[in-house]
């Protein structure tokens, strides 16, 4: 499928997943790799189950009864789709900012405090800089260190969801996953947040879901076209923009069609 | 706009006249009621309305006296059935709302707990009687306090279950994501997003037993002195406290006794007893109002 041979390492193998909504197949024996420390992309048209990939990823449907996956998703090799593995645990190293800001309701400090004192054990002076170190890769330290004791809800949509993105960040996850992270944004909060992918990338594996084929080949090193539940092409952004192998790849990043 | 239908503009028009008119004067009319019912209470509430009526007992038949005992009872029993129906109230409405939505069980307990809202007070009344007055041959404050508190368990339930389905699943979602056990999740985000509504519900049980009789009636009856008991501690002195084993007086059943006497001087002291319970629950309310919006967060 490839046009050049990938030397990244891969991070995180799916590998003929399928899911399912009660009796609704919404993902249909997708296999792809994960690299790391790259930034890959799922665009697809509304209902095409990228979303759905994503949530695969730290189990996080497994809140639903009804739902259900079947396959395998290999974090470093081991299966995190089996009882075995501990869901807390995984959600700690697979990180998730949802579509939507979610501040809690509490203070801006004690949002990104908030998944650090689940799994540490930190004094106030270290438990502080983990907090301003947080703020500061998500691009929101100058505006809320004269601030950090108001309420997470105070802040402007942008803002809450870069305070989203620090709370993440801030308990040192390996992987992000992003579900439209911009989609309810201004322009110039999105400018922000894809600056802060971008940053990310250094240290983290990032997945990101969107709408916007612009956003995507902007922010990705890879792109995985989907459609109805299936994966149709996958490769470098660069190969898959310009030159899709696939026609429905080619229609809908013309915009013919989604 | 130039093919505008004047005809069905102008009647759409009046037809908002009609609704707004309606909509109105429906509100005025309820609210007038109200208006009603607090004028009389508080001008003839006022009437019997002094220092006493905090410091002396209740009086009998052609007597003066005060309401002390039933205010004391009142706040001892009111206090003690909340602080017992609050916590599994609110438990029970937690599990309702977020681990069992969907089973049977949660499916059960939601229908047996929305008769027992609508259950008539008197019949809470007779089953706390064969509870525990009758086995323990005698009326007690005990039995009081159960029969309130289950009064306040499928208010506290109800109101829990329905503040938590307004939380965003998104929240819980993103609680989830960090890494957040379940038990974790519920105490520190959706309860914390509730709050205000599940306080509110509390408010609103407060409000209901403090003017509860019939759950009272059978239960922890009423007693024209204080319910004390004295124990004795050798050199250090007394202690006292309340007998909860004996009957204990309540605004409720003292205002139910006396505006069915025949003696005017009770009649007075019926209506203080409930400008007093209506200005205590009004009062508690806009504390608690002033105290959430005070910390917004």
């Amino acid at each position: 499928m490839n046009t050049m041979p990938i030397t990244d390492k891969v991070r995180i193998d799916i590998r003929n997943l399928s899911f399912y909504y009660g009796a609704t197949k919404a993902l249909k024996n997708v296999s792809l790799p994960l690299y790391d420390r790259k930034v890959t992309a799922f665009i697809g048209p509304s209902g095409c189950g990228k979303s759905t990939l994503l949530r695969v990823m730290n189990r996080i449907y497994e809140l639903y009864p009804g739902q259900r996956a079947e396959g395998e998703v290999l974090l470093d090799g081991e299966n995190v789709l089996t009882s075995r593995q501990d869901l807390n645990l995984l959600r700690a190293r697979i990180g998730m900012v949802f579509q939507k800001p979610t501040p809690f309701p509490m203070t801006i400090y004690d949002n990104v405090a908030y998944g650090i004192k689940l799994y540490e054990r930190l004094r106030k002076s270290q438990l502080d800089d983990r907090v301003e170190d947080a703020l500061q890769r998500a691009a929101l330290w100058n505006e809320v260190k004269d601030k950090l004791k108001e309420s997470g809800l105070s802040l402007s949509g942008g803002q809450q969801q870069r305070l989203c993105i620090a709370r993440t960040v801030a308990t040192k996850p390996e992987v992000i996953l992003l579900d439209e992270p911009a989609s309810a944004l201004d322009p110039i909060s999105t400018a922000k947040i894809e600056e802060l992918i971008d940053e990310l990338a250094n240290e983290y594996t990032i997945v990101i879901v969107t709408h916007n084929m612009q956003q995507a080949s902007r922010v990705s090193d890879y792109t995985a076209f989907m459609f109805l539940g299936e994966l149709i092409e996958y490769g470098t952004t660069e190969r898959l923009f310009t030159s899709p192998q696939n026609k429905r790849t080619e229609e809908y990043i013309t915009g013919r069609f989604g | 706009m130039n093919q505008m239908n004047r005809a069905l503009y102008m009647r759409r028009r009046m037809r908002n006249t009609v609704f707004l008119s309606l909509s109105v004067f429906a509100a005025i009319f309820g609210i007038a009621w109200l208006a009603l019912i607090l004028y009389s209470l508080v001008t003839k509430g006022m009437e019997a309305l002094s220092f006493s009526v905090f410091t002396q007992m209740t009086p009998s038949q052609g007597g003066t006296g005060g309401l002390a005992n039933a205010i004391a009872g009142s706040l001892i029993m009111s206090t003690l059935a909340v602080v017992i129906g609050t916590p599994i109230g609110i438990f029970g409405g937690t599990y309702l709302a977020e681990y069992g939505r969907h089973n049977l069980l949660s499916v059960v307990v939601r229908f047996i707990n929305d008769i027992l809202l609508s259950a008539p007070s008197i019949l809470i009344g007779l089953f706390v009687y064969q509870l525990i007055v009758a086995p323990m041959h005698g009326f007690s404050a005990y039995a009081g306090i159960v029969a309130l508190a289950v009064i306040v368990i499928p208010v506290v339930v109800r109101t829990t279950e329905n503040m938590l389905l307004l939380v965003p699943n998104t929240l819980r979602e993103a609680a989830a994501a960090l890494g957040t056990p379940r038990n974790h999740v519920i105490r520190t985000v959706t309860w914390r997003a509730a709050r205000a509504g599940i306080v509110t519900g509390v408010l609103l049980a407060v409000a209901r037993i403090s003017g509860e009789t019939a759950p009272l009636l059978f239960t922890a009856l009423g007693n024209s002195g204080w319910s004390w008991e004295t124990l004795p501690l050798g050199k250090a002195g007394t202690i006292s406290y309340p007998a909860m084993d004996a009957p204990m007086a309540s605004l409720p059943k003292v205002i139910f006794d006396f505006a069915g006497s025949a003696d005017d001087g009770l009649h007075r002291l019926a209506w203080t007893g409930a400008l007093i319970i209506t200005f205590a629950v009004l009062t508690l309310s806009i504390l608690a109002r002033i105290f959430e919006s005070q910390r917004e967060l």
